[in-house]
């Protein structure tokens, strides 16, 4: 009971204490709690390899990964939430729009995660409402065994030549929130005409951003009309025959936040994991994946662009809240699912 | 075909002096199974009726009929309504043609090794159809299917050349007969046993020959039986999900399961919409149900018994090889490619290598054994599959023994009330279950329960008919002879009635486990963090379009049920499968 109520008073404590990174005290409260529910969009084995390798760590906190798209994820939390169960302890997806909601409803509370004081300042906010975990850019590319050099797609309107009818795959908006921010600033450029007609080139659709390459490796299909920037490079390292395709129009640049919930059931060690997601050794692993990362002070891979060598399109986080629906809508129309 | 209750002759229970006269058990027994229906059907259905009315964006509310007209009036959702009925239609017809015509053969020709075809279709029933889908990307995709670059390969043609296209309406239809004409064999075989072949001899001896008397005579008998079986397997296809979330996603199409699941997952909360969308699929579930039930009439089909004439097979003559062969396609389509291509993936390095021992890998049996989600779903899946198989053969053991032997007043609805559910569609029921169990203040979701809840009331009509079909076998003139041999009411429960029971049982049991196993069309909208099962995992993994660890776990699944199927022959004997029907 007196247990209990300590506890009780600690997470209240603990709730309104600013934001800082998580201390001895900390520690100990996460290891009692024994797990942490991530709720997160970056690609199932980037997820599951974070999390073994914290796991290994034997801190007392089991961390459970729970991946899906980023709409679903959100739709996920509140359909929960609206009927009392709080599962996810920490939430982490492409749709900043989504963020944006979430922090004014307090659903997501600040924290500040250990060692970013000198990270990237584009990766951090004043706030903390979140931070930045990666970056990259959704990138068109192509088969080299099925296309030559010299025939693929050098712009993003090569993608709407007749010879690609059928050879395309396209992502779901309403599945990744990293093709939804790509849409968008495709959308910016080129008017939603440029969706019409690619429409027309009856794409297959795939749900994930990274769900396109699979069918392009193959040859299932020939050229993928975009997806994220690292899963093509990690696998193009692995030998698959892929090649992106890099428009001078630009790529759009897709970043993606990390925040803790408010009602996490699991306070502590979502305070503790967190910490660890922005880890040296965690953003090592995430730059070693060709993912961009805050920490100024890791290694990247050889085959990955600095990001100031590509040309960069992007959006901001109300522009992505605004347009979010409005682009799904869209989509469902003129694809059909 | 439940029914037939009513009819037997004789039973042991009227009238006689015993120890419930005491105390009328009659009504425990009413209110349990009348709550269990209440918790299980009743619910759901009215909060899924209840949630169509109302606005259900997130904070919101209020009683509306908008959903019906954002359901109803726009072009693109009337299109899935569409599409669906046309799948329904071509499928139940396809299924139809190919489980007749191999149930005749197996059931009435000299066809050679027709326990091959018949164990052979048994199988493809329980081959989950989503691995079936997904294995048919390899086989069948447009570019590099193997079928495709085989038969480019013989014929020298060209690149762009392709035969198959899986990735289509028509690669969609052709997936779901091959998992569904097997619904129409099992109902036809058993329609076919009933009829003895005097009629055909007499027929025979008249001068027609053997595909003659099968237009006139055999057709024309087992026509309910045709008709039952097409209805199934229009229902299925109307119901699956897996399939076209496979294959008609891709192609830019949805079908009513999977644009219910989008507007499940979409990020606006449209439960509301979600629930006026499934009215009418709920709707034409039961319909066809309804008229099944008419056109198989009153009539039940006692299946165990001295008939009197025999079944001479037909002679097929030269055709006896052309024909075996012709049986074999649909089987090696089914199982045999698919396993195979399930397999040979599951080992590959880089998909795009090719079948080298340069490109050999455990890679991605590694990824899913490390992964926790899969460890922890598969731990999940054969739980959940045990449990739902367990209540649904208690519930329908009891409510069968009740409802055969009339041992309390309105016996005669028993059936009618364990096979209720039939009439509706998994997804729909998800639906609803999700609307009745995630508010206040029975919040079931997030817990195992409410897919046990799901997989009991999806599987309680099998279990029941399976469980009925075996007591009905046992005439009661065994209970009754021993009666008169001096044995008490329980030495004849004890020493007859269960170990005659007993197989019926356990059949029902393991009807219920396998399909359990594989159960994605309600889990899909029920899972949670905690509560995955491998074909949710298996979905889940689609979505990224990971193939090789797809591969891997559907090799996995693929070899759990294949130990289930081992087990349940050496338990409940070689034809435990065949009272599916």
């Amino acid at each position: 009971m007196l247990k209990g109520i300590i506890a009780g008073l600690l997470a209240v404590a603990f709730l309104s204490a600013p934001a800082f990174a998580a201390d001895e005290a900390t520690m100990r409260a996460a290891k009692k709690e024994g797990k942490v529910t991530w709720y997160t969009s970056i690609t199932l084995n980037i997820a599951q390899d974070l999390c073994n390798r914290y796991n290994k760590k034997k801190t007392g906190v089991k961390c459970i990964v729970h991946r899906d798209g980023s709409g679903k994820l959100y739709r996920r939390y509140l359909q929960e939430r609206k009927g009392g169960i709080y599962v996810a302890d920490v939430i982490h997806t492409s749709n900043l729009g989504h963020f944006l909601n979430l922090k004014a409803k307090k659903i997501i509370t600040p924290y500040k995660p250990a060692g970013t004081d000198n990270f990237n300042e584009k990766f951090v906010t004043k706030d903390n409402s979140w931070t930045i975990l990666r970056a990259g850019v959704l990138m068109p590319f192509y088969n080299t065994k099925k296309v030559s050099e010299k025939d693929a797609p050098k712009t993003y309107a090569d993608f709407l030549d007749p010879k690609w009818k059928g050879k395309i795959v396209h992502s779901h908006p309403s599945y990744s929130g990293f093709v939804t921010n790509g849409m968008i600033n495709i959308v910016n450029r080129f008017g939603w005409d440029y969706y019409k007609k690619m429409a027309k080139q009856k794409p297959k659709i795939v749900q994930s951003a990274a769900g396109g390459i699979p069918l392009v490796a193959r040859g299932e299909a020939w050229l993928g009309a975009g997806t994220t920037s690292y899963s093509l490079l990690k696998l193009m390292q692995k030998g698959e025959p892929l090649k992106p395709v890099i428009p001078p129009t630009g790529l759009a640049l897709v970043t993606s936040p990390n925040g803790v919930f408010t009602k996490a059931p699991n306070p502590n060690a979502a305070r503790v994991f967190t910490d660890y997601l922005f880890s040296r050794e965690a953003m090592q692993l995430l730059a070693d994946y060709f993912l961009y990362v805050g920490d100024p002070g890791v290694k990247y891979p050889k085959g990955l662009p600095a990001l100031k060598d590509i040309n960069l399109m992007a959006i901001g986080g109300d522009e992505l809240k605004k347009k979010n629906k409005p682009t799904r809508k869209m989509f469902k129309k003129l694809f059909g699912v | 075909m439940t029914q037939d209750a009513q009819q037997l002759p004789g039973t042991i229970s009227g009238g006689e002096p015993s120890a419930t006269k005491k105390f009328d058990y009659t009504i425990i027994v009413w209110v349990v199974l009348l709550i269990l229906l209440i918790i299980l059907v009743a619910n759901p259905i009215f909060q899924l009726f209840k949630e169509s009315f109302f606005v259900s964006e997130d904070e919101a509310g209020g009683f509306t009929f908008q959903n019906y007209i954002d359901a109803f009036e726009t072009d693109e959702y009337y299109k899935p309504m569409y599409i669906t009925m046309m799948l329904a239609v071509s499928v139940g017809s396809i299924s139809l043609v190919v489980g007749a015509v191999m149930a005749w053969v197996v059931s009435r020709t000299d066809i050679p090794f027709p326990n091959l075809i018949r164990n052979g279709i048994l199988a493809s029933f329980v081959t989950p159809p989503f691995l079936g889908a997904i294995a048919w990307i390899f086989l069948a995709g447009r570019n590099e299917g193997w079928l495709n670059k085989w038969i480019r390969g013989i014929f020298q043609l060209s690149d762009e050349f392709y035969l198959f296209d899986i990735f289509t309406m028509k690669g969609v239809v052709f997936a779901m007969s091959l998992y569904t004409f097997p619904l129409v064999f099992i109902v036809v075989l058993a329609g076919l046993n009933n009829i003895s072949s005097d009629v055909e001899d007499a027929a025979n001896v008249a001068g027609g020959g053997t595909f003659n008397t099968m237009f006139s005579i055999t057709l024309p008998l087992v026509a309910p039986s045709l008709f039952a079986g097409f209805i199934l397997a229009a229902l299925e296809a109307m119901i699956l999900f897996g399939i076209p979330a496979v294959l008609a996603i891709p192609a830019g199409q949805h079908t009513m399961t999977t644009q219910l699941r989008a507007f499940m997952v979409s990020e606006d909360d449209l439960l509301g919409l979600a629930s006026a969308y499934a009215m009418p699929m709920l709707i034409l579930a039961i319909g066809m149900v309804w008229t099944r039930g008419i056109v198989l009439g009153r009539r039940g089909y006692a299946t165990v018994g001295g008939k009197g004439g025999q079944r001479r097979p037909q002679k097929l003559g030269v055709w006896r090889l052309p024909i075996f062969v012709l049986c074999m396609v649909p089987l090696v389509c089914a199982i045999v490619l698919p396993s195979l291509a399930l397999l040979t993936t599951s080992f590959m390095k880089n998909l795009g290598g090719g079948l080298v021992w340069s490109n050999f890998t455990l890679w991605n049996y590694h990824f899913i054994l490390t992964n926790d989600a899969v460890r922890e779903s598969i731990y999940n899946t054969i739980l959940l599959a045990i449990m739902a198989a367990t209540g649904a053969t208690i519930v329908a053991a009891i409510s069968a023994f009740i409802s055969q032997r009339k041992l309390i007043k309105g016996h005669q609805y028993m059936g009618f009330m364990a096979t209720a559910p039939i009439g509706i569609p998994g997804i729909v029921l998800a639906v609803g279950l999700f609307a009745a169990y995630t508010k206040q203040p029975f919040v079931l979701y997030g817990t195992l329960w409410i897919m046990f809840l799901a997989y009991l009331t999806k599987y309680l009509p099998l279990a029941y008919q399976t469980a009925n079909a075996g007591l009905t076998s046992i005439h009661p003139e065994l209970e009754e002879s021993c009666r008169i041999m001096g044995a008490n009411r329980l030495q004849v429960f004890k020493d007859v009635t269960i170990p005659l029971f007993k197989t019926a049982v356990i059949a029902s049991w393991i009807l219920v486990f396998m399909p359990s196993l594989r159960e994605l069309s309600a889990s899909v909208l029920l899972w949670t963090t905690n509560t995955k099962v491998i074909s949710v995992v298996i979905v889940d993994f689609y979505e990224e379009t990971l193939l090789g660890p797809i591969s891997a776990l559907g090799v996995l699944l693929l070899l759990i049920t294949l130990v289930a199927i081992a087990v349940g022959f050496r338990v409940a004997g070689r034809d435990f499968m065949r009272s599916a029907g």
